[in-house]
């Protein structure tokens, strides 16, 4: 079991997640048009096909340049969850050793991805937002760097707790983004920006694990 | 009510903004130059040492913001897709074009896309370049008083890119450009009034139905609904709408000067804007007001909008020299 995760680690993270976001399109943008503008879904797989475009080969694949080309496709792209996301990824990519992050280098990458997001967006904890994914993983990880966790179990604890604060989001009435201005005709919907945080996480946690 | 169809002059809804920066170029060739992988009109002869100025946001709103890129006012325009800000990376890119030494301004009308790209593109060029932000929000009818995103940005972005140019061709530095572009921000409030909506480019209707008795009252710049609905009048009894709650906000008084700016959203004519300017000049007159200024013409658009703002500035002998400076772009040149 691999202590870093390596580029190419990355790389089979980065494809798995874009492979799981491109099955769950439809779903995620009909999630949006209940609770938003119904465009997040078009957005982010605008997205996407920059990052696979600008993703380095498996031989030149390092973690940092893995996520420096995740981070500038999404950078690239419209709307505000884009260049959110771009953020975090950014804030991911400066975490690294040159073997690629640990447990402890990646939890502090995440945090600090998650700090700049809530800056620049505004949101905390229960806003209805990708926050309440984002933030429960990242104190997830946090907690699994102190205690020692190898980054396999860090990570499938990470992918539990965003899973479970996406759940959380179709109880909320937002409070940010675009489902604040519909009340609540948002209830009981999931957020679509916590969900893709959530199989973000649960696309690492399988290739870390497999 | 019958709706009748728009037709308008494109070819495909995806290549309207690019074509239009290629046209708006190959007629200003003196003037002008176009990165089209990331939509970037900017100076022929890129400007030395001095403070760049950046604007940009959304399309629809034509001249703003490429159309006023010349000696005296912008270095760089970035352009958006229609009423959508540009990305984060295209701003970054137009950041590091504008930037000749001295750092760039940022200037930014006041929505959340736009807010947060041009935010990011400032931090992704913080290695390279400082950068400093003006955001622009001078929209009365959309003064919130419970948080909220705040007053749109509006026509007031006109006077502030004009100003800041001023100083920075004159060689003022970075923090004094951005220090006399949000006093010109404070000091600015406009109100609009549309006569009919807008229709994005493809579409054959327009974004909302006003009846015939009816007009919409502060309309925004992005086909959007007013505050409210008012009866259709006069344009002298309109325009005193308009007038009379931006002097009461500014608080003018007998003996105060302003800068007026006199704007069409897009399909209002010029003899149109001249009557307006006639009562904008009375009604001022009339309560002691000077214009100083007045800058008459459609600038700051919503397609094809049919509708005006005013925007008064609240004006002093500084800024009127600001004002008067030299200027050469596509769209304002004296």
């Amino acid at each position: 079991m691999t202590d870093h995760i390596d580029g190419a680690l990355a790389l089979r993270w980065m494809n798995r997640f874009t492979e799981d976001f491109h099955d769950a399109q439809q779903a995620l943008t009909d999630l949006d048009r209940q609770a938003g503008d119904g465009d997040f879904g078009t957005n982010i797989a605008s997205a996407l096909r920059k990052v696979v475009a600008e993703l380095p080969t498996a031989e030149d694949a390092t973690f940092a340049s893995v996520f420096t080309a995740t981070a500038n496709g999404f950078l690239a792209t419209g709307g505000t969850s884009g260049p959110l996301f771009g953020m975090w990824f950014r804030a991911i990519s400066r975490s690294t050793a040159p073997e690629g992050p640990d447990t402890g280098l990646l939890a502090q990458g995440v945090a600090a991805g998650l700090a700049k997001v809530q800056q620049l967006g505004g949101a905390s904890v229960g806003d209805n937002t990708m926050i309440d994914a984002l933030a429960p993983a990242s104190q997830t990880l946090l907690d699994a760097s102190t205690s020692g966790l190898t980054i396999d179990k860090a990570l499938t604890s990470a992918a539990g707790a965003a899973r479970a604060g996406a759940a959380s989001t179709a109880d909320l009435l937002a409070a940010r983004g675009r489902a604040s201005y519909v009340g609540d005709l948002a209830l009981g919907v999931e957020d679509p920006g916590a969900v893709t945080v959530a199989m973000f996480f649960e696309a690492g946690a399988a290739v870390v694990s497999g | 009510m019958s709706t009748p169809t728009r037709r308008q002059f494109i070819n495909a809804p995806d290549d309207v903004i690019d074509e239009a920066l290629e046209g708006l170029v190959l007629a200003n060739p003196h003037l002008l130059k176009l990165d089209p992988a990331e939509r970037l009109v900017s100076r022929v002869t890129p400007a030395t040492k001095k403070v760049g100025l950046l604007s940009g946001g959304g399309s629809g709103h034509e001249p703003l913001h490429a159309g006023l890129v010349g000696t005296g006012m912008l270095d760089v325009a970035v352009a958006g897709a229609v009423f959508a800000s540009p990305t984060a990376s295209q701003v970054r890119a137009g950041t590091l074009l504008a930037d000749s030494g001295a750092g760039v301004l940022h200037i930014v009308k006041n929505y959340t896309g736009d807010v947060l790209n041009f935010q990011i593109a400032a931090e992704l060029a913080e290695d390279d370049v400082v950068v400093e932000s003006v955001l622009v929000d001078d929209d009365l009818a959309t003064t919130s008083t419970n948080g909220g995103p705040g007053r749109r940005g509006t026509a007031a972005t006109v006077v502030v890119e004009k100003v800041c140019g001023a100083l920075a061709e004159a060689g003022a530095d970075l923090s004094t450009v951005a220090a006399r572009g949000r006093d010109v921000v404070a000091r600015s409030r406009s109100l609009a009034v549309a006569l009919d909506s807008c229709a994005h480019p493809g579409q054959s209707q327009p974004a909302f139905e006003l009846p015939d008795d009816l007009v919409e009252f502060g309309v925004g710049i992005h086909g959007e609904r007013g505050t409210g609905r008012i009866p259709f009048a006069s344009a002298d009894e309109l325009v005193e709408q308009l007038v009379d709650p931006l002097v009461q906000d500014l608080s003018l008084r007998s003996g105060d000067g302003v800068i007026a700016v006199i704007n069409g959203l897009g399909s209002t004519y010029p003899l149109e804007l001249a009557i307006i300017t006639r009562q904008v000049h009375r009604l001022l007159a009339a309560r002691g007001i000077t214009v100083a200024r007045t800058l008459t013409g459609s600038y700051v658009t919503s397609l094809d909008m049919h509708g005006a703002s005013v925007t008064l500035t609240v004006a002093d002998d500084e800024l009127v020299r600001a004002w008067d400076a030299p200027v050469r772009t596509p769209s304002l040149t004296w």
